[in-house]
Order: structure tokens, then C-alpha cells, then sequence
């Protein structure tokens, strides 16, 4: 039994990664977080996951932990309330790229980075949730945004064609 | 004399429904809802007064009461659901309440730029670091253990809120939320806004039940403005209303049924979802059916149409409904397991004045559209459980998702001749309405104040509140990993919560 488990090691692990590589072979992980929306953003991200569209084949998957994500998806205008945690779960996000990385030859080289994505108008420049006392506002000339999806909210294809111009980034 | 007889014979204003108290009538209606059972939907405050809102028989009557050096008697120790809007209340005007149950702040967590933002005398904070405290009630830490936490960032899909659990061996022993984390200042954006503004703010209060905040929102206008729509706007408003119904239904057992591990079920649900979504779009022209009414009229892109959609919505997916329910009832262990969760009360449905299906769901049959005219001849029952599971309250989405899908059916021949509907434009120098429709999760209900064409006042109320309060207590004798899928079967809402 130890000889077959110390083959599968030698196999499996010796080449363990020490970050997961991204991009048409392996999925991009995503972390959502509302930052004081309706919702309706949200829920046309969750439609992503279920038949008809195929968001796990196109290479995306959602995670519930921002340690594990690669890209941070943002729904919502950004509320006073919310925008410490949104600082905090950024904070807790992998950094782009660790520096004792050592397996040089298997990573793919199309994605890695650590990014941030706005989806919908709230996010992006508060739409009808305009700056107040409870509201910042979006996220557009605060933070560096790496892609911005348009819609009030967008549609699943229009959030999969964003999410798509990922791969097309170095 | 019973709670609505005292209303009634009180002070009477402008308006038929809304009745002024002296702060002797206010405490003896305080008394007497002790015994009566009337159901209270929200109390709220312009400033000046403070207003409750009770549903007598599925007709809105409200109380009013002038602040007296910026006070008034709580009404949370015989309505503990009044506990969020006193709060509220406070939050939002620095009114006092005396005698309340809680005076915990539950929206400002000294979080906003502005404390009070609605009240005389404004008083601008220092920018706040670091993350909002969470400040539990006196008893909660009571035979606790350990202390968890759950949320508001989550990386699921709902608006964020957070619930503290206190466990013990592992089963939580009570719950307490903090909300506020989306609350975007609505009741002041709504302020002043014009009417078409303010509808729009309306669609957007909470995705999933968007119609029926449009449609409260226009009815309540229109009552201010005794504007009477035509009986075919009424009618097309009745099929956005169940098919927003039918969406939101398939959506939420989609995802309770995830959550479940039948993703093959959650995939059908949501299939099914997808295919209703494609065939309405290009007649309502908004997938999640935002901005499709306003006061007078309704706003689809393709009006002439929507009884051909009814009829093509009852044909093509009536049948799939009854095969996908067959499927939810033999799918292997999904009934059973949840026959385990958030088992509730008829008793603790009345307590917390809880409506909608999780009502239905434990025995309690109130529905708004048997109350509502344009319903005549369509609405026949509510679908009724009696053992309030997190089974039955699935047995009843499917119920009402069929349902609908009928009415649906009946709808697409007086509907087949639509005209196109103008824009009626609003007139009237004041005006005050208020209006109640049942949303997917139950009544939403809107209060306006009008002048010239211009919204002074809006007050909204649906079962958000007192639904969070059964969440609270049904997740007691749960383990955490119960929390998102409680606050799925019960239709815990943030966004709709925090306003
Ligand atoms: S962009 Fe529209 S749908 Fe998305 S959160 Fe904002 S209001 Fe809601």
C-alpha cells in the first residue's frame, strides 16, 4: 500500500503548485460580493452556474472564500457600511503573483493576476444609488478596475462576454 | 372595544383609512393589542408623527400620532416586529421610543457620514475605520459556548447581512442579525424625487420582486390622485405580478434545491426559469422585469402582445411544472430532508404577524389577492400546508408557481386585444394614498405623499421584517451550515429589509 501511495506522491504532488494556475485549463475563481445592491446583479451571476449557460466549461467557477479567489466580482453600489468588508475581503485575496513560486514550467501564462470586476451600473458608477450619506457610490476613478460590465443589471451573456475578455489578458 | 374599532373612532383626517390619536388612545391601543390580534405591517414617522399601519381583513388602516418632544409610547412589547421599525425610526430621525424592547441601533453602525439623516439637526460623523461592530442584546451570550458568525461577505449571490449565533454542543442556541449593510437611504432618496424617479427607485428596492413593488408603488399614487386605471392595465399588471411570481418561485427552489445537493432538480428550475425569462423578454422587454409600470399605465415594450405570451407561458410550461414537482417529491431524500428544517408554527406565524407562503406554509391562509379587485374571477385558493417544514414551504412555491401558470392561462384571451396604452401624466395639487398587493413572499405595501406631481413622503413595508425575526428564532437547535438554506426557504431578504 505504501509503495503505491509513495508512487501517486511522486507523481501528483512533487509537482504541487504552490498557486493555482489559471486560464482555458483550469478554472478562474471568483468571489462575489454585494456591496449594498438590489440584488438583480446578483442574481443574474447565480443564473451563470445553471443550464443553459456553461459557465464552468468556459472555465469560471464561483468560490465562498476570498483566500481562494483569483478575481473579485462586485455587485452594487458601495454602501459606508460595506466598504471596509470590501477592503477586508480584498485584503484576504491571494497576492497576483507569490514570489517563491518555483515550478516555473507549469504555469500558464495567460492569467495571473489579481483582479477586480464591476458588474452593473451600481457598481460601476452608483446608478440610481447616487453618492449619499449610506452610499459611496461605484467603484469607477477609486480603485483600479480591470473590467466593467455594463447593465442594470447585464445579462448572463453580457456578464459571460465580459468574464470572457479575461482570457485575451496576459 | 377591539383594536380596529378604536382606530376607527378616532380623530378622522383627509383620507378615509388614516386616523389621528392623542397620546391617551395611542397607550390604550397599546392595551388592547395585547389581546387582539390584529396584524401590523409597520410603523414609520414623516417627522412630525408617527404612523402604524394594521391590516384589517386585507384593508390597510393606519394610526397617527404627533411626537410629543420627539417621543411616543413603543409599541414593540406587544409587537416585537415593531422592534426593527422603532429602531429604524431612531436610526433615521433620532426619535425616542419609550418603553421599547430594543434600542439598539440596527441600520447606522456609525458607519454613515451623517447620523439622523432625516431628522431636525443633522450631525456630520468623522469618517469611521475599521469594520461595524456588532453589538449583541443583553441575553444573547446566556448559556453560549462558543460564539460564530455568519456573513455579510458570504460569495453568495443574496444582498449581505450578517446573523452572531451563540452555540451550544455544536446546535445554535440563539440567533441575532446585524442589518444595514445595504441600506442605500431610499426613504430619502424618495423624498422629493418626481413620481417617475420614484418608481424606478421602487423597481429597484429588491430584484425578485420588483413587480410588485412597481405595482404597489402606482396603485398608491393613483389612490392619492383617485386616478381609476382601466380594467386592461389592471389586468396586464395581474399577469407581471404572477409572472413575477412563477420567476421568483422557480429561482428560490432552484437554489434551496442546490443547496440540498439536487443540483439536477436546481438545473431543471432553473431551465425552466431561463425559458419563461427568453419568452417574456421581448414583450416586457426587461428580463427581471424592472421598469414595467407606472402610475396610470404600464411600460412594455410590446404590449399588444402579452396575452399571446400568457397563453404561450400556460401551454408550454404547465406541464413541465407538475413533471419538475413530481420529480422534487421522488427525488431521493430531498422531501425528507427537508421536512427537518425550520420547522414553524401557525402560533409563531401569528406572533411575529408573518405572512405569504411561509405563513401559508404553516396553516395560516391569508392571501392579499383575494382582497384585490383585479383579481376577481382569476384568484380561486392559496396553496396551505399545515406542519410549516422547510418541505411545505417548497410544496407551496410549487403550488403557487401552477397556480399562477393558470391564471396566466385565463388571462391571455382579455388580454389578447391590448390597445396601446398612453402615458396618462399625473395632476392633483396633494395628495396621500396607500396600497397593499401580495408580493412572492407576501403583502407589500406602500404609503405616498404627494404634491404637485412630486413625491413629499413614501413609506414601504412588505414581510421583510417580520420574516427576519422568524429567521432569527427557527435557526435556533440548527447547526450553522443551516443559515443559508434557512434564509432561502424563508426568503430572508436584505435589500428589501435595509431600504
Ligand atoms: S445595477 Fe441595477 S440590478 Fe444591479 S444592483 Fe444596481 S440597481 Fe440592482
Amino acid at each position: 500500500m505504501w509503495m503505491i501511495r509513495a508512487v501517486l506522491d511522486n507523481v501528483f504532488l512533487r509537482k504541487r503548485q504552490s498557486i493555482k494556475p489559471a486560464g482555458q485549463y483550469w478554472p478562474i475563481w471568483f468571489f462575489h460580493i454585494d456591496t449594498g445592491g438590489c440584488g438583480g446583479c446578483g442574481m443574474e451571476l447565480q443564473a451563470l452556474s445553471y443550464m443553459p449557460y456553461d459557465f464552468h466549461k468556459e472555465g469560471f467557477g464561483f468560490v465562498t472564500t476570498p483566500r481562494a479567489a483569483d478575481i473579485l466580482l462586485v455587485t452594487g453600489p458601495v454602501t459606508h457600511t460595506m466598504s471596509p468588508i470590501l477592503e477586508a475581503v480584498w485584503e484576504a485575496m491571494p497576492k497576483d503573483q507569490p514570489s517563491d513560486f518555483e515550478e516555473e514550467e507549469i504555469r500558464k501564462p495567460q492569467f495571473n493576476f489579481k483582479g477586480i470586476i464591476t458588474v452593473g451600473e451600481c457598481a460601476i458608477n452608483g446608478g440610481i444609488f447616487s453618492e449619499n450619506y449610506a452610499v459611496i457610490g461605484g467603484l469607477e476613478g477609486k480603485v483600479p478596475i480591470d473590467i466593467t460590465i455594463r447593465g442594470c443589471p447585464p445579462t448572463p451573456i453580457d456578464i459571460l462576454n465580459g468574464l470572457r475578455t479575461l482570457f485575451e489578458r496576459k | 372595544m377591539n383594536a380596529v374599532s378604536l382606530i376607527r373612532n378616532a380623530e378622522p383626517t383627509q383620507t378615509p383609512w388614516r386616523f389621528r390619536f392623542d397620546e391617551t388612545r395611542w397607550c390604550t391601543l397599546i392595551h388592547v393589542l395585547e389581546k387582539d390580534p390584529l396584524l401590523l405591517m409597520g410603523l414609520w414617522c414623516d417627522g412630525q408623527d408617527i404612523h402604524a399601519v394594521f391590516l384589517d381583513e386585507g384593508q390597510p388602516i393606519v394610526a397617527t400620532l404627533a411626537l410629543e418632544n420627539g417621543r411616543y409610547p413603543a409599541l414593540s412589547p406587544v409587537r416585537e416586529v415593531a422592534s426593527f421599525d422603532e429602531r429604524i425610526i431612531c436610526d433615521l430621525y433620532g426619535v425616542e421610543v419609550m418603553g421599547a424592547l430594543d434600542d439598539r441601533p440596527l441600520l447606522d453602525h456609525n458607519m454613515w457620514q451623517v447620523s439622523m439623516p432625516m431628522g431636525r439637526r443633522l450631525q456630520f460623523n468623522e469618517n469611521h475605520k475599521g469594520l461595524p461592530h456588532f453589538y449583541p442584546s443583553d441575553q444573547f451570550f446566556q448559556g453560549a459556548e462558543l460564539l460564530e458568525g455568519w456573513g455579510p461577505a458570504t460569495g453568495n449571490m443574496d444582498p449581505p447581512f450578517h446573523v452572531s449565533v451563540a452555540l451550544r454542543c455544536g446546535y445554535i442556541l440563539r440567533a441575532e442579525s446585524q442589518m444595514g449593510y445595504t441600506h442605500r437611504g431610499l426613504a430619502l432618496r424618495w423624498c422629493h424625487s418626481s413620481i417617475k424617479e420614484a418608481c424606478r427607485l421602487s423597481a429597484r428596492v429588491s430584484a425578485g420582486v420588483s413587480v410588485a413593488h412597481q405595482v404597489a408603488f402606482c396603485m398608491a399614487v393613483e389612490n392619492a390622485y383617485g386616478i381609476c386605471v382601466a380594467s386592461d392595465i389592471s389586468l396586464i399588471r395581474v399577469a407581471l405580478l404572477e409572472l413575477e411570481r412563477i420567476i421568483h418561485h422557480l429561482y428560490k427552489l432552484a437554489i434551496l434545491a442546490h443547496l440540498m445537493g439536487a443540483d439536477l432538480i436546481a438545473h431543471r428550475c432553473m431551465s425552466l426559469r431561463e425559458d419563461i425569462l427568453e419568452a417574456q423578454i421581448p414583450i416586457t422587454g426587461s428580463r427581471l422585469l424592472v421598469d414595467v409600470c407606472l402610475p396610470g399605465t404600464v411600460t412594455l415594450s410590446n404590449v399588444c402582445r402579452i396575452g399571446e405570451l400568457c397563453y404561450k407561458l400556460y401551454i408550454n410550461i404547465y406541464e413541465k411544472i407538475i413533471s419538475l414537482e413530481n420529480t422534487w417529491r421522488v427525488y431521493p431524500g430531498l422531501m425528507t430532508r427537508l421536512m427537518s428544517l425550520g420547522s414553524i408554527s401557525r402560533e409563531e406565524v401569528v406572533q411575529f404577524g408573518v405572512e405569504g407562503p411561509v405563513a401559508r406554509a404553516s396553516g395560516k391562509e391569508e392571501d392579499q389577492r383575494k382582497m384585490m379587485p383585479s383579481y376577481a374571477g382569476l384568484w380561486r385558493y392559496s396553496s396551505v400546508q399545515r406542519q410549516g417544514t422547510g418541505n411545505d414551504r417548497s410544496l407551496v412555491l410549487f403550488n403557487e408557481v401552477t397556480e399562477s401558470l393558470r391564471m396566466l392561462g385565463m388571462l391571455a384571451d382579455p388580454l389578447n386585444t391590448s390597445s396601446v396604452i398612453k402615458d396618462m401624466g399625473y395632476w392633483g395639487e396633494k395628495g396621500e394614498g396607500i396600497a397593499v398587493v401580495e408580493g412572492p413572499w407576501g403583502p407589500v405595501l406602500y404609503w405616498v405623499q404627494l404634491s404637485q406631481g412630486y413625491v413629499s413622503h413614501v413609506f414601504q413595508r412588505g414581510p421583510e421584517k417580520a420574516i427576519q425575526l422568524l429567521f432569527e428564532r427557527s435557526l435556533q437547535n440548527h447547526t450553522m451550515d443551516k443559515i443559508p438554506l434557512l434564509a432561502c426557504s424563508l426568503g430572508v431578504n436584505a435589500a428589501a429589509f435595509d431600504l
